[in-house]
């Protein structure tokens, strides 16, 4: 299951060794991390099964415990993105590259599965699917944004400047990010009082906390071992496009 | 050095008048949102003054989208981008250029659009009329900043207008939600600008303090 591995092997044509090293680590790491996060991910739905359901919300407070990491892991992705398209831009560090061309789609995913698993909770929680609160107006946008960046990836001719200005787009959405968070909240507050501010963030009591910390750790070892495989895949299709056009210059 | 930047901005805009007019075409674009918005909802007067301040940002929005698709298109057509990069002088200044001739067109398109509008919809701002222009200058900083910007990172790019689009709508969020507000206040002579002018002003300076620094990395070889 984890050892089918689309790593380039052997000598990597058009990789500096520093960029080379990295790869060759993410390989090798690849199956350990996948295995942790599996086991992480059965203990935390243990965890989650046996806990106590919640005296207001029931059952369905359950989803929690995949909606709070799914967010964390949407934002964190973001800033993982960030930086490794700062070191691209600063270093000119191809493999920082590769990973923000991996992080991309999951950092996507994420933010799908939190829009996603928050609707569902929020319609026997609120009565309605959606509600434009400022959280899940932010989570939307960063969605809309990661999507941009996505298609800002694929859509140059030349793979060296869709990297550059996928970067670049990346830094403009990172310092966009914390304003919209900011306009969004300062709307619903001086704009229309909001009608479940308050009601929403309840302190979470012990036997709730651990299993929740649990999927936090799992969220962040699912989203990495995600980002590694799409590493591989990226890095061996850079591999494959790098041998073809070797391949006509010759022919 | 400004005064290169300036000539960049002159000859895009001259050009503008003399051959391709994106000016005319982006105006009448503006007019036929009007047209459409008015046959979609049919607001009376009470709703129109409701209405107004949203109508205008979506209309400038969507409007200025229409000019950005066209900032880099000279150089496209003619090869001339490389040209322009040849020049002895700062990428930041050559990025001015380019944003000061897209903010003169768009402002010059906002001018001749808001008195339409009222007049259009039978709304009676006209004392309030330079407070609007105003909170419209404060925005379009911003938007024509950051959207020079992207029509650089998307000038090479296949389906250009539409990846321009999907980047900048999300990214102008908070300016739209500023925009917005300060107009209905403005217009209803009700509630507090400041927080809205604030934000409006934040957004122009981060932009516009980032938006050269992006354009060098862009370009540099």
């Amino acid at each position: 299951m984890w050892s089918t591995s689309p790593w380039p092997r052997g000598v990597l044509a058009g990789w500096s060794r520093s960029e080379a090293i990295v790869l060759k680590f993410l390989a090798r790491i690849q199956p350990w991390v996948g295995w942790t996060a599996l086991l992480l991910l059965v203990a935390g739905l243990f965890l989650v099964f046996h806990a106590p359901p919640d005296f207001q919300q029931g059952l369905s407070v359950r989803i929690m415990y995949i909606h709070v990491p799914s967010a964390q892991m949407a934002l964190f992705l973001y800033l993982f993105l960030s930086g490794a398209s700062l070191l691209f831009l600063w270093k000119r560090f191809s493999t920082a590259d590769v990973l923000a061309e991996a992080a991309a789609p999951v950092g996507a995913a994420f933010s799908l599965v939190t829009l996603a698993t928050g609707s569902i909770w929020g319609k026997p929680m609120w009565g309605a699917w959606w509600a434009w609160d400022a959280r899940l107006t932010s989570m939307l946008v960063l969605l809309i944004i990661y999507v941009g960046v996505m298609a800002m990836r694929h859509a140059l001719d030349e793979p060296a400047k869709g990297a550059k200005a996928t970067a670049i787009l990346t830094l403009i959405g990172a310092v966009d990010l914390p304003i919209i968070h900011f306009s969004v909240v300062w709307w619903r507050t001086l704009h229309q009082p909001s009608s479940f501010e308050g009601k929403l963030k309840p302190a979470i009591a012990g036997p709730l906390l651990t299993p929740l910390i649990v999927m936090a750790v799992a969220g962040l070892a699912v989203a990495a071992y995600l980002v590694i495989l799409k590493s591989g895949n990226v890095a061996a299709q850079r591999q494959l496009d790098i041998l073809e056009s070797e391949g006509d210059d010759h022919g | 050095m400004l005064r290169a930047a300036y000539r960049i901005a002159w000859k895009d805009v001259v050009g503008d008048f003399r051959r391709r007019s994106t000016l005319s075409a982006m105006l009448f674009f503006a007019i036929a949102v009007l047209v459409v918005f008015q046959a979609a909802f049919e607001p009376d007067r009470q709703e129109a003054t409701r209405l107004l301040p949203g109508l205008l940002w979506v209309t400038v929005l969507f409007t200025s989208l229409v000019g950005l698709g066209r900032v880099f298109q000279a150089e496209e057509e003619d090869d001339a981008f490389e040209g322009l990069l040849l020049s002895p002088m700062p990428r930041g200044i050559l990025y001015l250029g380019k944003w000061w001739g897209n903010l003169a067109l768009t402002l010059l398109v906002e001018i001749l659009l808001l008195p339409c509008m009222l007049v259009l919809f039978n709304v009676d701002a006209w004392d309030r009329l330079h407070g609007i222009l105003g909170i419209l200058l404060l925005g379009t900083l911003g938007l024509t900043g950051l959207g020079v910007l992207l029509a650089a990172l998307t000038r090479a790019a296949r389906a250009r207008e539409t990846l321009l689009a999907l980047l900048l709508l999300p990214l102008v969020v908070p300016l739209l939600i500023a925009g917005v507000q300060a107009t209905g206040i403005v217009l209803t002579q009700r509630g507090d600008l400041g927080p809205w002018l604030q934000l409006l002003v934040i957004f122009d300076v981060v932009y516009l303090a980032m938006a050269p620094w992006g354009f060098g990395w862009l370009v540099e070889e």
